[in-house]
């Protein structure tokens, strides 16, 4: 027999002190999306099933007291920090919920400089974190563009990748241990070392699991030196996707490191780069970073070989660096684009894919060509390559529709859900992957299955063995 | 140099065809009452030629000009009844009176432009704001002469006159030059905040009635839907500014009730106001009010230059704000690292605390 | 009703770096504002596109680097222009409507969008000089073209410009076509005979009126202040179709002379010292903190108040 709402609010109070859960219904409305529904709170008009509470944890003691209690009543359990996702992983699919907030689990535990490490707990906000490590000449190397906003506990829950991946990797090549609380209460530290052959790296399964699996309590990451002084942009325009991809990918197959590598198509383009990319310009560009000897030999090197491809122009490096440094997305920009989408019922999506490099040009041209033909209401589609490996790269998709004769509430299932599928088609049926690094959260798990074939056995496996009654976060990951 | 102060003691016309300012029932709240509009716009003149207005005519020895007797004030109005109560504020000791029925800016361009042709007055100086605005470019046009509006300083030379004024949102300030005669000046409403001029006896040099020259008025059926707006920021000792850092409509709300239990005027950056979280008339900055208060707190502003412009004048900054590195923190007198929402909440509760126990 | 919607594309001043502004403050502009201005982008990285509308650092501000926006008083008028159209079209007027820029090429792509929104008309008065601080050329150039061209009997811009500030092109516009005008607008509707409803934030608070045309609105705070999007359909139907470019010499205006003429000129840009001390306030809680501050300077300081 499920608790009642009522009785999971006394269970909760009894644990956390009563300020600690929160049961404002207007709080607990907005509570009940994230990005992914956006909408649903730019006009506040609200679809999904109301949470029970948000409650604040406070320390990892107090999150193995909520699980257990969770656990024991069959309660679904949501974890969450900085609450910045975007595909519905924070999403209250089920009735009854109860959101654990970790962003009051703020501090930092320590930075070691020496063996270039630090660790905090879950709800250190990587922009606080980068500060301080920076007054020490020091970087996480992690810079997605949530970085005002985003917390490290769902950095790491979601396999966050930064701009400058390139050179330092996703999160999931800076996390050397952490700590997670799983659903029967049960606290996991993983120790924090160079490497180790002791058996399958047990992080993967913390790292990534998008709160279907476990808490993040407490996260240890590298950090690096910082020599913005040497950092170097490079930029240029050219006619089409295929070459920029090529392009990419001679540069990493040369095995240059550039910190950004990106191409962008003609319309991504536009948004960023219209004073200098003409209309139907693809915009290629490069920073290079790290000691000095290592930037200007990168740089270098990516100019060589970007000058055997005549067919690229080169622009002033000004106009890269210019646009690097208005870059991140703080509260106050999400604020405006808030107002603009109420105002023009235009809506800004993205979705990101990753591919090897003999796909990902047909993936990108197939998914265009059937999003403009099939969906109604498009006002731009288009995308970038924003993170490249030696075997391929990722296609981040950027399209803007007009919400028409629907209400808010519908964006998704008129728009936003029938663009994802076709973009998951077309990516596996290719061969690529349909997540780079936002996460599977709600809105992509309906193609879970066939995202991962025979593996799934792995996954589900991970599911019913860490979470046996199925209180995490239902839904994420793995559909309803 | 001779100037030529100009005092728009018209009314627009209220709803039921009276002139406000003049009839008994509106008086109060724009040509007579302590705050109303004509009252802060007389001061900003004043102030303005007091301290905002320097020459270098005599030689080596700058300084303020003789306000008083330089020059003189030419005051429209509408009412008879409100005559002398704006002949009171005028802040030259000559005055002239120019009766019209009620504000017609062409109007009242075509009769100033008449008389900067006789060619006396280098100068005319106009309130600021967009009736000013609007007053001081139309001469301009008209007599061939120049103009600039919202001045911050101006210095006369023999040959020019050399005004500062903000430009590019608050980033810089500019400073201009103009040449041909008559200069068209229109003050920065702020100059309002530093203090009316002296008490003046004055003299009332010539009284014209121009009633029934204008022709009909472009404009019909006005109606007056709010008070005057944001001229409580302008004139408030007490400012709390909530920025997009209060989070959403609901922080909005609860720093200006936060406000209200202090006794502040409460005020908004302008992506506050653009977000609907607070009505447009509480934005403070380049495209709002300036305000000038004994104390001002900014609560989750990040201190951009064009908000920044509305309140650089406070004599106490506070900032309370997340970001340790926004700019704000290094153009405040006092920083509280803290959530916004949630210090001037406890702010608000210990002044009441302090006014229960006194 | 023939409306004519006027736009201004700007730099994304708030883009600029601080250390732009401060490098800014103490130079000279080249005079007036006006001429000379115009400079592509240096090309140490290769052939840049060389748009020819760039102030060069030595001018003012170096803004070469930064996207380009629309002015945003200017944006809200172009969306107020539209609803009106909208509105009148849904009565059963017709509503002919048109968009003016002035400048080099920057603004064609926003002239094009508007064409794909439904604007009937749309022209760019091509100009390499830099008008940001020449308010009564770019009025001669508005008012030449509304009235012998277009032969609008509605002009709908915005208040002030970002660069400028001062908001006198709307009465100088005015002045030029013998119009009236508002300023601060708000709203506009329009009203069964023609006229327009009009809200405004003036010198006496918010007010309504109604106005006849011809007349010039020029729009302030307005709670509109987005274009609306067109769909890539929208844009495929007016693919072809190319904005008007006309020279100042085909509206009768002498650019050169009227430049040569206009005043004030901006003679200096001055830094503005925004520093003050940022004494921390420490505390464990929200409470310690506001209770530090109050005991340290807001107990006296309110009671003087």
């Amino acid at each position: 027999m499920p608790l009642s709402r009522e009785a999971i609010v006394e269970g909760l109070q009894r644990i956390v002190e009563p300020g600690d859960v929160v049961t404002d219904e207007q709080i607990l409305v907005e509570s009940s999306v994230d990005n992914f529904r956006k909408l649903q709170n730019i006009f506040n008009v609200h679809t999904m099933p109301v949470p029970a509470a948000v409650v604040m944890a406070r320390s990892t003691e107090k999150v193995v007291e909520l699980l257990r209690f969770a656990d024991e009543h069959g309660v679904n359990v949501i974890p969450r920090t900085g609450a910045t996702a975007t595909e519905g992983g924070l999403e209250s699919a089920v009735a009854d919920s109860v959101i654990i907030d970790g962003s009051a689990m703020n501090e930092i535990v320590s930075i070691d400089a020496y063996n270039m490490q630090a660790t905090c707990q879950c709800g250190v906000p990587l922009q606080v974190l980068e500060d301080r490590v920076r007054e020490l000449g020091l970087t996480t190397g992690h810079s997605p563009q949530s970085k005002p906003v985003a917390h490290m506990g769902g950095l790491v829950a979601t396999r966050s990748i930064g701009q400058f991946s390139t050179l330092y990797g996703g999160i999931e090549d800076m996390v050397v241990g952490l700590e997670a609380v799983f659903p029967g209460g049960q606290v996991t530290r993983i120790k924090n070392v160079p490497r180790r052959a002791a058996g399958p790296d047990i992080r993967h399964v913390v790292i990534g699991n998008e709160g279907a699996l476990c808490f993040i309590t407490e996260v240890t990451v590298k950090l690096f030196p910082y020599f913005p002084e040497n950092n170097t942009f490079l930029g240029w325009t050219l006619k089409d996707m295929a070459t920029g991809f090529a392009v990419l990918r001679d540069v990493m197959v040369n095995g240059y490191k550039p910190s950004v590598a990106r191409v962008y198509d003609p319309g991504d383009a536009g948004l960023h780069f219209s004073h200098f990319a003409a209309e139907d310009d693809c915009v290629l560009l490069f920073m290079a970073e790290g000691a000095a000897g290592i930037a200007k030999a990168t740089a270098e090197g990516i100019q060589a070989i970007v000058d055997k491809h005549p067919e690229c122009t080169q622009v002033p490096s000004e106009y890269i660096e210019t646009w690097f440094n208005d870059l991140c997305w703080d509260a106050s920009k999400i604020t405006a684009e808030d107002e603009r989408i109420r105002q023009t019922r235009n809506v800004n999506r993205t979705t990101e894919i990753s591919a090897d490099w003999s796909s990902i040009n047909d993936i990108y041209q197939a998914a265009r060509a059937r999003i403009i033909a099939e969906i109604p209401d498009i006002t731009m589609m288009g995308g970038h390559s924003s993170h490249s490996y030696i075997n391929g790269t990722n296609m981040y998709f950027n399209y803007f529709f007009n919400v028409v004769d629907v209400g808010p509430e519908e964006e998704t299932s008129k728009y936003y859900l029938p663009i994802i599928g076709i973009i998951c088609e077309e990516t596996l049926k290719r061969g690529g992957s349909i997540v780079h690094h936002h996460g599977m959260g709600k809105a992509r798990a309906p193609w879970v299955k066939d995202e991962y074939g025979s593996s799934y056995y792995v996954l589900e496996t991970l599911k019913h063995a860490f979470d046996p009654n199925g209180i995490m976060n239902k839904g994420t990951i793995i559909p309803l | 140099m001779r100037f030529t102060v100009v005092m728009d003691g018209t009314s627009a016309g209220a709803a039921d065809g009276t002139p406000a300012g003049a009839g008994e029932g509106t008086a109060d709240r724009t040509a007579d009452g302590p705050s109303g509009g004509i009252h802060r716009r007389a001061a900003a003149l004043g102030a303005f030629l007091r301290d905002g207005l320097k020459s270098d005519s005599a030689g080596a020895s700058r300084g303020a000009i003789d306000a008083q007797l330089a020059g003189d004030t030419l005051v429209f109005y509408s009412d008879e009844r409100a005559k002398d109560r704006l002949v009171a504020l005028a802040p030259t000791r000559d005055v002239r009176l120019v009766r019209i029925e009620a504000r017609r800016p062409e109007r009242m361009a075509a009769l100033l432009s008449a008389r900067a042709e006789g060619g006396q007055t280098d100068l005319f100086l106009f309130a600021g704001g967009p009736a000013g605005t609007e007053l001081a470019t139309r001469l301009a046009c008209r007599s061939g002469g120049q103009a600039l509006s919202e001045v911050l300083s101006a210095e006369t030379a023999p040959d020019r006159l050399s005004c500062r004024r903000s430009i590019y949102s608050g980033h810089l300030t500019g400073r201009f030059e103009l040449s041909a005669r008559p200069w068209c000046v229109a003050v920065d409403p702020s100059w309002a905040d530093a203090g009316g001029s002296e008490t003046v006896a004055h003299t009332i040099v010539s009284a014209i009635d121009e009633t029934g020259g204008g022709g009909p008025d472009p404009f019909e059926d006005r109606e007056r839907m709010e008070a005057p707006s944001s001229e409580d920021l302008a004139g408030s000792s007490f400012v709390v500014v909530a920025g997009s850092g209060a989070g959403d409509r609901q922080g909005v709300r609860r720093i200006a009730a936060a406000a209200r239990e202090m006794g502040a005027t409460f005020g908004v950056t302008r992506p506050v106001a653009m977000n609907a979280w607070a009505p447009m008339d509480r934005l403070i900055g380049v495209s709002g009010a300036r305000t000038a208060p004994a104390l001002c707190i900014v609560a989750g502003a990040s201190g951009a230059p064009a908000f920044f412009w509305g309140i650089e004048r406070a004599s106490l900054i506070v900032a309370v704000n997340t970001d340790e590195h926004a700019p704000i923190v290094g153009e405040a007198d006092l920083v509280l690292l803290d959530d916004a929402v949630a210090v001037l909440e406890e702010l608000a509760a210990i002044v009441a605390a302090e006014r229960e126990k006194r | 009703m023939r409306i004519l919607a006027y736009f201004k594309v700007t730099p994304d001043y708030e883009a600029l770096r601080e250390s732009e502004w401060s490098a800014a403050a103490g130079r000279v502009p080249s005079s007036g504002g006006g001429e000379g201005t115009s400079r592509g982008p240096s090309a140490d990285g290769g052939a840049g596109p060389g748009r020819g509308e760039h102030a060069g650092p030595a001018d003012g501000v170096d803004t070469r680097y930064v996207r380009r926006i629309l002015d945003c008083f200017d944006e809200s008028a172009l969306e107020i222009a539209l609803r009106l159209s909208d509105a009148l079209v849904g009565r059963g007027r017709a509503a002919g409507l048109g968009a003016l820029s002035i400048g080099a090429p920057g603004a064609e792509p926003h002239l094009k969008t508007l064409l794909a929104l439904g604007f009937e008309r749309a022209a760019r008065v091509h100009t390499e000089a830099a008008l940001d601080f020449a308010p009564a050329a770019t009025a001669a150039l508005i008012a030449a073209y509304a009235g012998r061209i277009d032969r609008s009997d509605l002009l709908v811009l915005g208040a002030r410009s970002s660069p400028g500030g001062g908001g006198t092109v709307p009465f100088r516009v005015a002045e030029q076509l013998g119009w009236p005008c508002l300023t601060q607008v708000t709203e506009v509707e329009p009203l069964a005979d023609g006229r327009l409803r009009v809200t405004l934030m003036g010198d006496d608070g918010l007010q309504r009126l109604t106005a006849r045309t011809p007349c010039v609105l020029a729009v302030g705070n307005a709670v509109v202040s987005h274009l609306r999007v067109p769909t890539l359909t929208d844009r495929l139907a007016v693919r072809d179709r190319q904005p008007d470019v006309l020279e100042p010499a085909d509206l009768g205006v002498d650019l050169a002379d009227v430049l040569r003429r206009e005043g004030p000129s901006l003679a200096a840009l001055e830094g503005i010292d925004r520093h003050r001390e940022g004494v921390l306030i420490a505390g464990d809680t929200p409470r310690a903190k506001a209770q530090a501050l109050f005991d340290a300077r807001l107990k006296s300081l309110l009671e003087e108040l």
